[in-house]
């Protein structure tokens, strides 16, 4: 046994010298190598135009995405402020949402879905969808399916949690609210094990999928999705909203904020409501428009410039 | 002004005023239109068409500790006039806002930072108000600026913006108003130091002057964010010294506005060769240093071609080091290795 743990100690010690011998390396000759090959690289490679061409080309995955993602430290003397960097963005953030890990609707769609729908409304929606799961606006269970039972999960781990509402910020909750249905006589939550299974064997497989077979699996995946989706005023109304918030968690306090003349009043503004594109395939254009519940007035027109620079458009 | 919310029933604009007269004093002053009522939610966002983050939220908490908590928010945003808006155009930060600049008792406006800005080596035009090539690179409000937020004083304080509560009950002695007590000593108290720490003043330089291409696109020589950080005040701005000197304390003129920098072959430039002695030898830093104190290579590069000198220097350290370190842990490695096989042998055993 001792001899054991010797050698052990012994094993120990040699990683400990090698991880050193690593660092020392990295910031000893490391360097000179380094360099040396940007000096080379620097002095073979390029002019001013080209660099310029060069930065205006560059949408790999790795410079567009993985590169782009930034976060930043202000150093405030009492506090340390951390949050994501958004280029050109003037307010600052102060919290951390964090992508949704657990639905299989975002692993394609991801955590800001809804850029097809009207202006007005985009970003409204994406909104939403930071603590509402797609399902609880984009299925609508009906007959024995529908049991009007909605709860949250985390977003982290999927699971069913305790109303993460309380004191919270309005909309600050890391959870999602998601709606049951009856499935062979018991309670299950809409988005099963079998679902998410299924979502992710396709993705898996979709490169050695046949044409016919790429459609059946979107038909499959998309046929629990209701071609009328959950409009505004079926929550924001005093009368007998679609989700029971008192039993979601939400004060009174809070209820009473959601189902506001403030809120409804501003919902009424809104003219159309269309379904995403994708659901839709081949049709250029928004169709099926969802009238609202209550006469309004009509939106005014925006013409669409898209051109602007980024986050200065901060539109609601 | 109040935002027109409800341009139908006059019901809904008689709930929202209710509503307003319910919010927190300080709250309420910037957010007369309840703008709040959409944009404190943190999913308010989506991705444009370039792919894009536009984010709409409002961090209440932390607007309400920046310098522009007072400014209501059609005062940036003025184009936004009822609810649902249309895609806010671009701010102005010369605009002339709401606030009412106490000495002049005029409007208040970023104004003069233009006047400033078009003379400076940051300028998008040149001399004649040609357009600069690559003029696109030069910064705008927001590159440098996000909302300041207050630091004041007292950084022994660690869980609060460093209020002073004897400070303050001076102040209470002849001011009643709260938010005004608060407001008027985190103005005064920020102002008093660097707005920003060196370490968040050499970051937001480094955006630009650390970016390979946009620094060989302006023909400029070396990357000045990561070389000052390289050395002996960058290293120290690492380690969140405050009284440690950053890219403005060399590169702007005493007493002048940031905004006001100038290149380093323009005469009115603190680093001008002319100019650069008073930098080092300020009472505030090295007062008896000599005038050739300021000429050693303040942005030391590891190049050889850019700085020979640094190069051989630090090559010589770095073999130095790696030469007597690297074979230690060799020998170390070894002698392991020779415990933890003790009998082991190259040789065939006879």
């Amino acid at each position: 046994m001792k001899k054991l743990l010797t050698k052990l100690y012994i094993l120990a010690f040699m990683a400990l010298v090698v991880y050193f011998g690593v660092i020392i390396w990295n910031l000893t000759f490391a360097h000179i190598i380094h360099e040396y090959h940007e000096r080379n690289a620097a002095n073979t490679e390029h002019t001013e135009e080209s660099l310029a061409q060069k930065k205006k080309d560059d949408k790999s995955f790795e410079q567009v995405i993985l590169k782009s993602e930034k976060r930043t430290k202000h150093y405030l003397g009492y506090r340390v402020l951390e949050q994501q960097y958004i280029k050109g963005h003037f307010h600052h953030i102060g919290y951390d949402v964090g992508p949704d890990r657990h639905s299989y609707c975002s692993s394609c769609h991801g955590d800001m879905p809804h850029d097809s729908v009207t202006k007005d409304l985009r970003a409204f929606l994406n909104m939403h969808a930071f603590f509402i799961g797609c399902q609880t606006c984009h299925a609508r269970p009906e007959g024995e399916m529908a049991t009007g039972v909605y709860q949250w999960y985390s977003r982290e781990t999927g699971e069913i949690i305790p109303s993460p509402v309380n004191d919270a910020p309005p909309g600050t909750y890391k959870a999602k609210i998601i709606p049951f249905i009856m499935e062979n006589g018991s309670l299950v939550r809409i988005d099963t094990q079998a679902k998410i299974d299924f979502v992710e064997q396709y993705r898996l497989n979709e490169k050695e999928l046949t044409e016919g077979q790429k459609s059946k699996s979107k038909s499959i995946i998309h046929n629990v999705v209701s071609k009328k989706p959950v409009i505004c005023e079926e929550c924001h109304s005093s009368e007998n909203p679609l989700l029971p918030l008192a039993d979601l968690g939400y004060p009174k306090r809070r209820v009473d904020s959601i189902t506001s003349t403030e809120v409804v009043g501003m919902i009424k503004n809104y003219t159309k409501f269309y379904m995403p594109k994708m659901l839709n395939p081949g049709v250029s254009h928004p169709v099926d428009p969802v009238e609202p519940l209550l006469p309004v007035e009509p939106a005014p027109s925006v013409p669409e410039d898209e051109n602007l620079p980024p986050v200065d458009r901060a539109e609601g | 002004m109040l935002l027109n919310l409800f341009p139908g029933p006059r019901w809904s604009f008689r709930a929202l005023l209710v509503a307003l007269c319910l919010l927190p004093g300080w709250l309420s002053a910037a957010d007369m239109g309840n703008c709040l009522l959409c944009h404190k939610y943190p999913g308010l966002s989506r991705i444009d068409q370039s792919g894009n983050m536009k984010l709409m939220f409002v961090n209440e908490e932390i607007f309400n500790k920046s310098v522009h908590s007072k400014v209501k928010c059609e005062g940036c945003h003025a184009d936004i006039t009822k609810i649902p808006h249309e895609p806010a155009k671009p701010v102005d930060c010369l605009a002339v806002c709401h606030i009412i600049e106490p000495t002049s008792e005029q409007k208040f406006s970023h104004k003069s930072v233009k006047t400033f800005m078009d003379e400076s080596v940051h300028s998008k035009v040149d001399k004649e108000g040609k357009l600069k090539k690559y003029n696109e690179d030069m910064p705008t409000c927001k590159d440098c600026h996000d909302n300041p937020l207050f630091r004041p004083l007292a950084f022994v304080k660690k869980v609060r913006p460093g209020i002073a509560d004897d400070a303050m009950g001076r102040c209470r002695v002849c001011h009643e108003k709260e938010d005004f007590i608060f407001r008027f000593y985190n103005h005064i108290t920020t102002r008093l130091h660097k707005s920003r720490s060196p370490l968040n003043v050499a970051e937001a330089c480094g955006k630009c002057h650390d970016d390979k291409e946009m620094v060989k696109r302006h023909g400029l020589t070396i990357m000045a964010g990561s070389s000052y950080q390289e050395t002996f005040h960058g290293k120290a701005a690492n380690l969140l010294d405050e009284s440690i000197p950053d890219c403005l304390d060399c590169h702007v003129v005493k007493g002048k506005s940031v905004h006001q920098m100038y290149g380093n072959d323009d005469p009115r430039s603190s680093t001008h060769p002319n100019n650069r002695g008073a930098i080092c030898n300020s009472v505030d830093c090295h007062p008896n240093a000599s005038v050739q104190f300021a000429n050693y290579q303040v942005h030391p590069v590891f190049d050889k071609e850019k700085s020979p000198f640094v190069y051989w220097f630090t090559s010589f350290f770095y073999v130095l080091t790696g030469g007597t370190l690297l074979p230690l842990m060799a020998i170390l490695f070894l002698d392991l290795l020779r415990r933890l096989f003790p009998n082991a042998s190259f040789k065939r055993r006879k």
